[in-house]
């Protein structure tokens, strides 16, 4: 195995857990679809899990597992749902997360996965000269907590937002916006819809380098947007693009 | 794929053999398993969460995370790859690291977070381990300098941020990055040789 030593070095940091919370993010959505980061952090998580030997045990102040059975029983009536439910069929986001899940345990990459399965079909669209042109990124806030998954097409600059769970706030809205060091400040992509696919052009102005290299991140905002023209907070959910192509 | 591990303990109560069996009825949605597997194990995992995670309401909500992704996840354990304490442990640390990394607004919680007396800090060294892997790790951990073998147990143990392990050690952001990364490679090339 040959990780560069920055990542071998990101790698451990996850693992003891002084990573910031973007390089986290960063890392735990890689984590899910490169092998070899996969398990240079796995490696880390090991090599470091002795010391929990030597954590004094605490009780919890309260009775917990009446609550753990609760939302554990939901999820086993899911779990049998989910063999009859079409992934790209509306289906309950919940069922979803499950299956991605369980997808993930058989080491397929499962952000891809869940962006093809998504969006119904498997876009293998390449240009003539090889570059590929159909991107994704899942944007997350921890690498089980999938919330949208975004796909542009290069070429149109075209890209569609697909929710997986992200219900919004009462009197929320969630905003998108376009991160890249060339760009100075974060360049908002509009308002998009937790509850249905958002599609629109709104790309249409960026450089294609520019769309390929930067961070997709989403803010909560006021109902309708930021007044502001600018993030009101720090984005919930963030990712990069991934190719999709073979 | 889920295989028992082989333990000279047999099924003492909590034992590796027992947890691993567990794990696999669990594997295979079995509700006592699950209970049982949470009496054995949730004060140990509740002990990691809530050194790092501040507060008994968002630790307590941190823990039954942990626990529904044990019953989602439990045939992902491996034997091969560790003693299922261990595996359960790196769940609930990732888990509630998540929670305390998470990239969010500064919140009052945060601030005021700040001034909440210091958690007594956990020692390994002065623990009495049984594990071989345990005894190697710690006699790696002698080898590093007192302040940087602070620094990484407060990280591991108390889930102390580079900035929070800059505000104690009163030392600039990225030296503490620095020693970080430089105690890890040593921890690493020891345990390797």
């Amino acid at each position: 195995m040959s990780l560069d030593p920055e990542d071998e070095m990101q790698a451990a940091e996850f693992a003891l857990g002084t990573l910031e919370p973007g390089e986290r993010a960063t890392l735990a959505a890689r984590r899910l679809r490169e092998p070899d980061l996969a398990a240079a952090i796995g490696e880390w998580e090991h090599r470091l899990s002795p010391l929990v030997d030597a954590a004094p045990e605490v009780e919890p102040p309260r009775e917990l597992f009446a609550d753990i059975e609760t939302r554990v029983h939901g999820h086993r009536r899911s779990k049998r749902a989910v063999a009859t439910t079409t992934p790209n069929g509306g289906g309950d986001a919940e069922e979803l997360q499950i299956q991605l899940r369980r997808w993930r345990g058989t080491a397929v990459a499962a952000s891809i996965v869940l962006a093809l399965v998504l969006s119904g079909f498997a876009f293998r669209e390449v240009t003539r000269d090889g570059a590929p042109r159909q991107f994704v990124a899942v944007l997350q806030k921890s690498a089980d907590a999938p919330a949208f998954a975004v796909s542009i097409n290069l070429d149109t600059r075209e890209f569609t937002v697909r929710p997986v769970a992200a219900p919004a706030p009462a009197g929320k809205s969630y905003e998108l916006w376009l991160i890249e060091a060339s760009l100075g400040a974060p360049r908002s992509l509009g308002i998009i819809d937790a509850a249905s696919v958002t599609r629109a052009g709104r790309l249409q102005g960026y450089d294609r380098a520019v769309v390929a290299d930067a961070t997709y991140a989403v803010t909560l905002e006021p109902r309708g947007g930021s007044p502001t023209g600018a993030p009101s907070g720090a984005p919930v959910f963030v990712g990069k693009l991934i190719p999709v192509d073979p | 794929m889920i295989m028992a591990p082989q333990s000279p303990e047999g099924s003492n109560p909590g034992s590796a053999f027992e947890l691993g069996d567990l794990l696999a009825r669990v594997a295979n949605w079995d509700r006592a398993a699950f209970a049982r597997l949470y009496d054995l194990t949730h004060a140990k995992l509740y002990g990691i969460v809530s050194r790092i995670v501040r507060g008994p309401d968002a630790s307590c909500d941190v823990l039954q995370d942990v626990y529904v992704r044990l019953w989602e996840r439990a045939g992902d354990y491996d034997a091969s790859r560790g003693a299922p304490l261990a595996w359960m442990a790196t769940i609930a640390r990732n888990r509630a690291l998540d929670e305390v990394r998470r990239v969010r607004p500064i919140s009052l919680e945060d601030i005021s977070g700040n001034f909440e007396p210091a958690a007594e800090e956990v020692n390994p060294l002065r623990a009495r381990q049984n594990s071989e892997e345990a005894r190697a790790l710690l006699r790696c951990l002698e080898g590093l300098d007192e302040e940087k073998r602070r620094m990484v147990l407060l990280a591991y143990y108390h889930g102390e941020s580079r900035e929070a392990l800059s505000r104690r050690f009163g030392r600039p952001i990225a030296t503490v990055k620095t020693w970080l990364r430089r105690s890890l490679a040593q921890l690493k090339d020891c345990l390797g040789s």
